[in-house]
């Protein structure tokens, strides 16, 4: 362990004595409080600072992580180009005990810049409010909108596939289904989730006059006498001249209506007009909610619309309430970056045990850059999938599987959008990123590098 | 353990990009190394010496055939923990400070932390860094380098150092430092395995010596055995008058000898240290290295289990059988002006023979021969030994002893 130890203080040296380094730090330190006062956002106060947490957060992610890609492949390829690796491998030390020093090193490094960066960003945070002179109403609106951490409720997808056979056999039936579907599985298959498709949709549409509810049955606020958050967009099959939709909302326990007919917990009406298209948040008291956690949500298309009105699948509608502060949620987000760069370590050391500093650095650089965009590329490969289903299920799955995934989430999105970032997810993200893709590669390291040939001559 | 260093018919060819061997760098070498003994791996470039020392680190692995090393692997931390390494070149971070440098690989041996502190400033100290202790080794000249390089061979009182090419970069005072060195440590019971191709180095301080070239050992043998010209003798003398001259000439020509009298010049090395110690004495600022004399107090400071090991060295030192020579010695000749008197050739060369006739068996024929079985590597001395006194060739009736002593070993 001693000399584990010895091995990271000379790796944080040497790491902190690249030119790179130096940059990238004198970078940050000098852009850091200039995004802070430069960027604006939308032009108001919130924005301002989603924009700034956001940008600076990204940033100082992007740098550590190009940091610590750079680091960590040279300390160990520049070890063993300039022999150093002679002197040290001949000492009392196992090799694998040398490659974890180096990787002890790098996650210091890691840590303590990580440490300082996001401190500067969260003061600059904290204080831009202050510094900006904000009045009341705009601090109330970065207080609920901003400086929190809320749980999203999204209402659950209703089951449509007793919907989508009976559509279905309906149409089979009648003959109206389009020429070879019924005899191709895939293409049966690509049918049933059209029809899927369309109607969950129509069962988040309502036409005029029509009236759309949503149950909630977990509902658990930590404070009743906090507010809820009722955050919408909406779509329309016909435009309004002034793009302006009208609405009624019912929020509460509707059950004791129905019941015995004696209001406990208040039920709260809302009339609305809003634009289209945009995301809104509706307000409402904490006390709606029944002691059992259940909350139900009902809109009404007012007749003075002349469209239907529906409500995006994916981010239709979801109810919000304050789960945690911001505080938590920021260290959380910084934890996930921490996350990503301990993988990033072990992927450089991986590929620095058994390659030149060049090439080393050319795999991670790509690997990097395809975990930025893994969405994109698992999206990709899983459309392509269903043409070469076989050949593809067992060669490029298994190795896009391996790909740790930065954009999901990205490092500011829960941030940016006040949005809980739970323990329960950083607890997942680092088991599926650090035990299954990082703790492989630094075990491959350490097993290359201690069998490896180091003063190897190719003749 | 006899050996501290034992290699049998150990084998590196390196092979090009497609995996085609291409190289023989060391060939079925069966290279032998006793304890507490200097021993100097001689050869031109590229004969292999640097790749047998690499194999033996286990920084290579070699191709066919075994090396032990203080009777294991090298690679074992039980064992290098008493080795001491200095490569080629001293790989060196070029951002540490002299003194972080050895702080770095005295780390790597666990000394706690009392000790490394001593240690290391009695290393700068010896190795004439102290005043540059701070500056980093990437503003060193090549000889400074050197001298951290050697520093950090020495910082866990190794039992077994092995130095390569020790002396190159250094200056004058700075070899003739590391040759001092080596000889001590050789007489506190270190074995010293030294692979160089200058020369003068190697003859001055080691034991035995094997020549490669290669990959394979072409000869080996005590280094006073293989130089000796038999069939000359030198007399020094203090300064001799004309007459005495003539006299002498006379007695030479009744003895049918010819003869070549001259007065003998200083050695360059010694007339630079001259100087330079002059200089120092006047002490001249330098931002260089300073030269000191001596080992560090903790090399030669010895714990109990220390000096119990080193008792039974100077056992095994005092029984060993040809004509080894003590530390001290070998320092005075080192040191020895050319006006001091040697000890005269007869009475050595009677002495070795003598020796050799009583308790060592004759020899095994080395030179010239692919033999595949390992040999000792002293009568292999004798053998050239003997071609150079015109004795006989190898004495077959021998043999059986040889091969009974080579199983006991």
């Amino acid at each position: 362990m001693r000399s584990i130890w010895a091995v990271a203080r000379n790796t944080i040296k040497q790491a902190l004595r690249l030119k790179i380094a130096a940059v990238f730090i004198v970078l940050l330190l000098v852009l850091l409080p200039v995004m802070g006062l430069k960027m604006t956002g939308d032009g108001t106060l919130k924005g301002h600072l989603q924009a700034f947490v956001s940008y600076s957060l990204s940033l100082t992610a992007l740098l550590l992580s190009l940091l610590t890609i750079f680091a960590a492949t040279y300390t160990l390829t520049g070890d063993v180009k300039d022999k150093q690796v002679y002197t040290i491998l001949t000492k009392p030390i196992r090799r694998y005990e040398f490659v974890m020093g180096k990787f002890l090193g790098i996650v210091i490094i890691d840590a303590g810049l990580l440490l300082l960066f996001s401190a500067i960003i969260y003061g600059i945070t904290i204080s831009l409010p202050t510094f900006k002179k904000a009045d009341s109403k705009e601090l109330a609106q970065v207080r609920n909108e901003f400086f929190t951490a809320r749980t999203s409720l999204k209402p659950e997808k209703p089951d449509v596939s007793s919907d989508v056979d009976s559509a279905y056999n309906k149409l089979k039936d009648s003959g109206e289904l389009p020429a070879g579907v019924d005899e191709h599985p895939v293409a049966r298959r690509n049918y049933k989730k059209e029809l899927a498709q369309r109607i969950s949709q129509r069962k988040r549409a309502a036409a005029v006059g029509e009236e759309l509810v949503w149950q909630f049955d977990n509902v658990r606020p930590e404070d009743p006498n906090q507010d809820l958050f009722v955050r919408f967009k909406y779509n329309v099959a016909v435009n309004p001249p002034d793009m302006e939709v009208y609405s009624r909302w019912f929020i509460g326990d509707d059950r004791q209506i129905q019941t015995t007919g004696i209001i406990e917990t208040p039920i709260y009406t809302v009339e609305r007009k809003d634009f289209v298209g945009t995301f809104h948040e509706i307000e409402i008291p904490a006390d709606a909610v029944a002691s059992d956690g259940y909350l139900m949500l009902a809109f009404q298309n007012v007749p003075l619309n002349n469209t239907v009105v529906f409500f995006p699948s994916e981010d239709g509608l979801e109810l919000l309430y304050k789960a945690d502060t911001f505080t938590a949620n920021f260290s959380r987000a910084v934890l996930l970056i921490f996350i990503r760069l301990v993988f990033l370590a072990a992927l450089a050391l991986f590929a620095g045990s058994f390659l030149s500093f060049p090439v080393a650095i050319l795999l991670c650089l790509a690997v990097f850059a395809m975990a930025n965009m893994s969405g994109f590329i698992n999206e990709s490969f899983d459309s392509l999938g269903n043409n070469i289903s076989r050949v593809y299920y067992y060669s490029f799955k298994p190795l896009i599987g391996l790909l740790p995934r930065f954009d999901q989430p990205g490092v500011s999105k829960y941030l940016v959008l006040a949005r809980m970032f739970s323990w329960s997810q950083v607890a997942k993200l680092g088991t599926s990123t650090l035990l299954l893709k990082a703790l492989p590669l630094a075990i491959l390291s350490l097993i290359i590098f201690s069998y490896r040939e180091i003063a190897k001559v190719i003749v | 353990m006899e050996y501290a260093i034992e290699t049998l018919f150990l084998t590196k060819v390196f092979s090009d990009w497609w995996g085609r061997n291409r190289v023989v760098a060391v060939d079925g070498l069966n290279l032998k190394v006793r304890t507490n003994e200097v021993f100097g791996l001689l050869g031109p470039n590229g004969s292999g010496k640097t790749t047998t020392l690499k194999v033996l680190l286990g920084l290579l692995h070699p191709t066919k055939g075994r090396s032990l090393v203080l009777g294991g692997d090298a690679t074992d931390p039980q064992i290098n923990r008493k080795i001491g390494f200095l490569p080629e070149e001293s790989y060196l971070y070029r951002y540490l400070t002299a003194r972080e440098t050895l702080d770095f690989y005295g780390r790597l041996f666990k000394l706690p932390p009392k000790v490394r502190k001593l240690r290391i400033e009695a290393l700068l100290d010896m190795v004439g860094l102290k005043a540059v202790a701070n500056r980093t080794v990437g503003t060193f000249s090549k000889g400074m380098a050197r001298r951290i390089g050697l520093a950090q061979a020495l910082i866990n009182d190794p039992d077994l150092l092995i130095l390569d090419e020790p002396t190159t970069g250094l200056d004058p005072i700075g070899t003739r430092q590391i040759k001092d060195l080596i000889i001590e440590l050789a007489g506190r019971g270190k074995t010293i395995l030294l692979c160089s191709h200058l020369l003068a180095d190697v003859e001055d301080v080691c034991d035995r010596i094997a020549i490669l070239y290669g990959g394979k050992i072409q000869t080996e043998g005590a280094v006073d055995d293989l130089l000796r010209h038999s069939d000359k003798t030198e007399i020094t003398t203090g300064r001799l008058n004309a007459q005495a001259i003539e006299k002498i000439k006379r007695v030479l020509a009744d003895e049918h000898a010819e003869c070549m009298i001259d007065s003998p010049k200083t050695k360059l090395e010694t007339f630079f240290i001259d100087i330079v110690a002059e200089a120092q004495r006047e002490a001249m600022p330098t931002s260089g290295a300073v030269s000191k004399t001596g080992l560090s107090e903790f090399l030669s400071a010895k714990s109990d289990e220390q000096s119990r090991r080193e008792a039974i060295l100077d056992q095994l030192v005092s029984n060993k059988p040809s004509g080894e020579k003590t530390a001290d010695t070998r320092t005075q000749q080192v040191r020895a002006q050319p006006t001091q008197a040697p000890s005269t050739d007869e009475d050595l060369l009677r002495k070795l023979t003598e020796e050799t006739g009583s308790a060592e068996p004759k020899h095994v024929s080395q030179l010239a021969q692919d033999k595949p079985e390992p040999v000792k590597p002293d009568r292999a001395a004798e053998n050239v030994l003997d071609e150079l006194t015109g004795r006989s060739g190898p004495d077959k009736s021998q043999k059986p002893d040889i091969q009974q002593e080579e199983n006991n070993a």
